[in-house]
């Protein structure tokens, strides 16, 4: 082995990774193809919000507009697809290039089964209304449990979009490490919805109830494999499949 | 590609590498292995001077056998000079001198002793532009068996030039008029005349500076194809301008950056993941 095997200092993107290119166009590309990213992340967020909204407080307008507005995100997914084939047949991009259009690509792909779980969560609702008998359904404690999940979903899924903005590293590991705290929300709910005899809900109503938790913690899930995405454009590393734990120390040392 | 073994590995350590990660280097020091592990070819710590103006500086680089090695870099980063070394084509440059070591199969071609003429048929040459002899087809491959004295009669001449020409893939095109002049074939035929021209003299290096530059995508193709197919007898050294190009037909890559060998990998991972800054600017087009 002849060559350097000097160890230097990890260096975080200062500048724009899509960028800098000597033909200009080739920048713009790239930034239209994230900018559709962003907007359907935007969209999906909105979306989940208002879908757990008309969950928890029972309201069917809620739900009907989550549903109407679900084909938008559908339709930029189809717009980013376009785009990555276009970038790819025009300017046949290399390393990061190469790395920024297959993530984004399966990026687009993420939040468009994210924007699924919300508009699952809002037929859930309007399924629960339909259900609904007597009294209030949903309980101020189960209420508690949705806004708990729904807070940690909803936060790790909006880091993960800001984190695709710059692709940044420490943002992802970020949202690695909220995945715990996601799962013990969502651990904590399915309890409580299996002990919910006592709140008057019937099987058929925990389970509709159990599956909109099934959601909301997907949409963490997602927020978890976006930022995979990240550190794979970021570092040119797949990390999907490691020990999360590890990883996070391994690039916490290397100041990330 | 990682193996079952290594993905499982990583699932289990989690653990990436510093030299994984890294990407900015000190820019004298290679990033990259320059060695491999059946070398035909072997340069150290190579010095090129055009007068007082270094070209060259200190390039350590292994041409495996039956490889492809392609050298990119912007105009001036000395990958054609390097080139040029190989068989001391710079010899014929005025004021060029050379420093270092480079051995063909552990002998020094740049001993005292050795001469240059036979070193160039063992490393034979491809240039940009196609440049067969003012000569028929058939004289264009045999001349150089003849001077070199390959061949005992007539018969075995005629063999190699069938044999060179089939290799160059293009005997079918070429074999009812041989008597013609090479001079008359199009771009891409008399390119592969010149590969011919050079297989006919059994090298066990061919170097091919910038060989499709001058070619449609069509006769590009071809020739590509005859690289891929010369790999399984010969090492090859290809510099090119085009990275598709390089990333299509080579195994291995290097980058050099005026004068500095900056970097030298396995063309996937060159291609898809570089470690130095400075390649991967060049070659996803955001300077040069």
């Amino acid at each position: 082995m002849e060559s350097s095997t000097s160890d230097t200092t990890l260096a975080k993107p200062t500048v724009d990774l899509t960028g800098g290119h000597t033909v200009r166009r080739y920048d713009q590309e790239l930034a239209k193809l994230r900018s559709i990213i962003l907007q359907m992340g935007e969209r999906v967020i909105d979306q989940t919000q208002a879908a757990v909204a008309a969950l928890i407080e029972e309201d069917e307008s809620q739900a009907y507009r989550v549903l109407d507005r679900e084909p938008l995100v559908d339709y930029l997914s189809l717009d980013a697809d376009e785009e990555v084939f276009r970038v790819i047949a025009r300017r046949q991009p290399t390393a990061v290039d190469l790395r920024i259009v297959l993530a984004l690509s399966k990026i687009a792909g993420e939040v468009e089964r994210a924007g699924d779980k919300a508009a699952r969560i809002a037929r859930q609702a309007l399924e629960l209304r339909q259900q609904e008998t007597d009294g209030v359904l949903v309980t101020e404690a189960l209420r508690e449990a949705f806004q708990a999940l729904d807070d940690k979903a909803c936060c790790m899924f909006e880091r993960s979009v800001h984190a695709v903005t710059t692709f940044d590293v420490t943002q992802a590991l970020a949202i690695f490490e909220n995945e715990p705290a996601l799962y013990a929300a969502a651990q904590a709910l399915r309890e409580q919805l299996s002990a919910s005899g006592s709140d008057g809900l019937v099987p058929r109503q925990a389970i509709t109830l159990f599956h909109c938790a099934q959601a909301l913690k997907h949409i963490g899930s997602h927020a978890s494999n976006i930022a995979e995405q990240v550190i794979y454009v970021a570092l040119g590393q797949d990390v999907r499949y490691r020990n999360r734990e590890i990883l996070i120390e391994t690039l916490r040392h290397h100041g990330y | 590609m990682n193996t079952l073994v290594e993905t499982m590995d990583k699932t289990t350590t989690g653990a990436i590498s510093s030299a994984d990660l890294a990407k900015d280097r000190p820019s004298s020091a290679t990033v990259g292995d320059v060695t491999v592990a059946d070398p035909r070819m072997t340069c150290r710590s190579v010095d090129v001077w055009y007068g007082a103006k270094q070209a060259i500086k200190g390039v350590s680089l292994d041409i495996g056998k039956n490889e492809v090695l392609s050298m990119i870099g912007p105009s001036g980063c000395g990958k054609s000079t390097f080139l040029r070394c190989l068989n001391r084509m710079n010899d014929t440059i005025d004021g060029c001198r050379v420093t270092g070591s480079i051995k063909l199969d552990e002998q020094d071609i740049y001993d005292k002793s050795l001469d240059p003429v036979p070193l160039r048929a063992q490393v034979g040459m491809v240039f940009q532009k196609p440049n067969p002899f003012p000569k028929s087809i058939y004289e264009n491959v045999a001349y150089g068996p003849r001077i070199h004295g390959l061949t005992n009669n007539k018969a075995e001449l005629d063999e190699l030039v069938e044999t060179s020409l089939r290799k160059a893939g293009l005997w079918n095109e070429v074999k009812d008029r041989l008597d013609q002049p090479g001079t008359g074939l199009s771009g891409g035929q008399q390119q592969r005349l010149c590969i011919a021209r050079t297989i006919a003299v059994s090298p066990e290096v061919i170097l091919m500076d910038e060989p499709c530059s001058a070619l449609d995508p069509i006769a590009t193709a071809i020739i590509e194809e005859l690289i891929d197919e010369l790999r399984a007898n010969y090492s090859i050294a290809i510099v090119t301008h085009s990275m598709q190009q390089a990333a299509r037909v080579s195994q291995r890559t290097a980058y050099f950056h005026l004068g500095d060998l900056i970097e030298v990998g396995e063309t996937n991972q060159i291609f898809t993941n570089p470690q130095h800054k400075l390649t991967e600017d060049y070659i996803t087009g955001r300077f040069g």
